[in-house]
């Protein structure tokens, strides 16, 4: 760099950026005043989090496992009676979306802030027959569930990435 | 700093880093105002819980300071473009600097200079002469390569003496 740029570097760092209002020390005085769990504590105005897009994404899920169940119970289909079963235990294990998994204390501090499910496999396995002599088609959909918390005061990010296996059991009307 | 009390200590701490990331924040922001709250939202976050971790604070605040300026645009993304221009031609009339030694005129023509400068010049600029950051840490900020973080400092420092001469051969 010349002599010219070096002292015109110079020049420029001579210059003190304009101080703080004291309006704006006013608010951050304020602000650091307030209890630090309280989640009030927001220090900008902020939007609520989108929930509704985490509703959205786990509704279908769920829906879709509890019609699974309903006629896996009534219809005494062995392989989906088997996963029906199956499933209260996953359940207990797998962090519900409204609950991060991490320990309870920090738990509170999280909040979800997204949650998606990828279709990446979908496997027609045509016409099967129920004990009751219902016909139905069976098909069977691979997800990849991917729910985020956020923790809006530090902005740590937690990921939950699961597979899921959907097995949707449609009984056929013939016209 | 652990004789002052808590509220001497930041008020302390934050007269000598505060404008410097004000200063970095109207960068990344379209208002004062804008720049008021992410500088407000990173420095309140790190006096809280980020204070004791080890490093230099001032890269760590501008980083922060950059992500909550990102996250304020995302936010607030439905504002329309007519409102953006009346903040921008508001926010002209804010002094970027203290009056300086050398009088108002050649602070003014500095500052001038410095807002016709393209941002990406005029952010590695600010975060190398007022920020202090070095060019590697500039380079992790902006996720450029450390030279082209250097040749955008020295361009920013030519284009800058070419606008003050043309100012001083116009008078």
């Amino acid at each position: 760099m010349d002599d010219e740029l070096s002292q015109l570097e110079a020049e420029l760092k001579r210059l003190r950026p304009a101080a703080p209002t004291r309006d704006f020390l006013a608010r951050i005085e304020c602000e650091l005043s307030t209890p630090s769990a309280a989640p009030v504590a927001a220090p900008v105005v902020r939007r609520p989090a989108p929930l509704w897009w985490l509703w959205a994404a786990v509704l279908p899920a769920a829906a879709a496992l509890a019609v699974i169940g309903t006629v896996a119970v009534r219809h005494r289909l062995p392989s989906v009676a088997k996963a029906a079963t199956a499933s209260p235990t996953l359940a207990t294990v797998a962090p519900s979306p409204d609950t991060p998994p991490t320990s309870r204390e920090s738990a509170a501090a999280f909040k979800p802030v997204a949650a998606e499910n990828v279709l990446y496999a979908a496997q027609d396995e045509g016409l099967v027959t129920l004990d009751d002599g219902t016909p139905a088609r069976r098909e069977r959909l691979n997800y990849v569930d991917t729910i985020t918390w956020k923790n809006p005061r530090t902005n740590a990010l937690v990921r939950w990435t699961v597979p899921r296996e959907e097995v949707r059991v449609v009984p056929v009307k013939f016209q | 700093m652990e004789d002052a009390s808590p509220d001497d200590t930041w008020k302390k701490w934050f007269q000598l880093y505060g404008p410097k990331l004000l200063l970095c924040a109207r960068q990344w922001t379209r208002s004062v105002a804008d720049a008021e709250d992410v500088v407000q939202e990173a420095f309140v976050r790190f006096w809280r819980h980020q204070r004791t971790l080890p490093g230099e604070p001032m890269a760590l605040l501008v980083t922060s300071v950059r992500r909550a300026a990102f996250d304020l645009a995302r936010r607030e993304t439905r504002r329309t473009a007519r409102e953006d221009r009346a903040m921008a031609d508001a926010d002209d009339h804010v002094p970027i600097f203290d009056a300086a030694m050398d009088g108002d005129e050649r602070r003014d023509a500095i500052e001038a200079a410095l807002r016709r400068l393209p941002i990406e010049q005029r952010e590695v600029l600010v975060l190398k002469i007022w920020g202090e950051l070095t060019f590697d840490e500039i380079a992790r900020q902006l996720d450029i390569p450390p030279n082209t973080a250097a040749s955008r400092h020295r361009y920013a420092l030519a284009a800058l003496r070419r606008e003050l001469s043309a100012a001083d051969c116009h008078g």
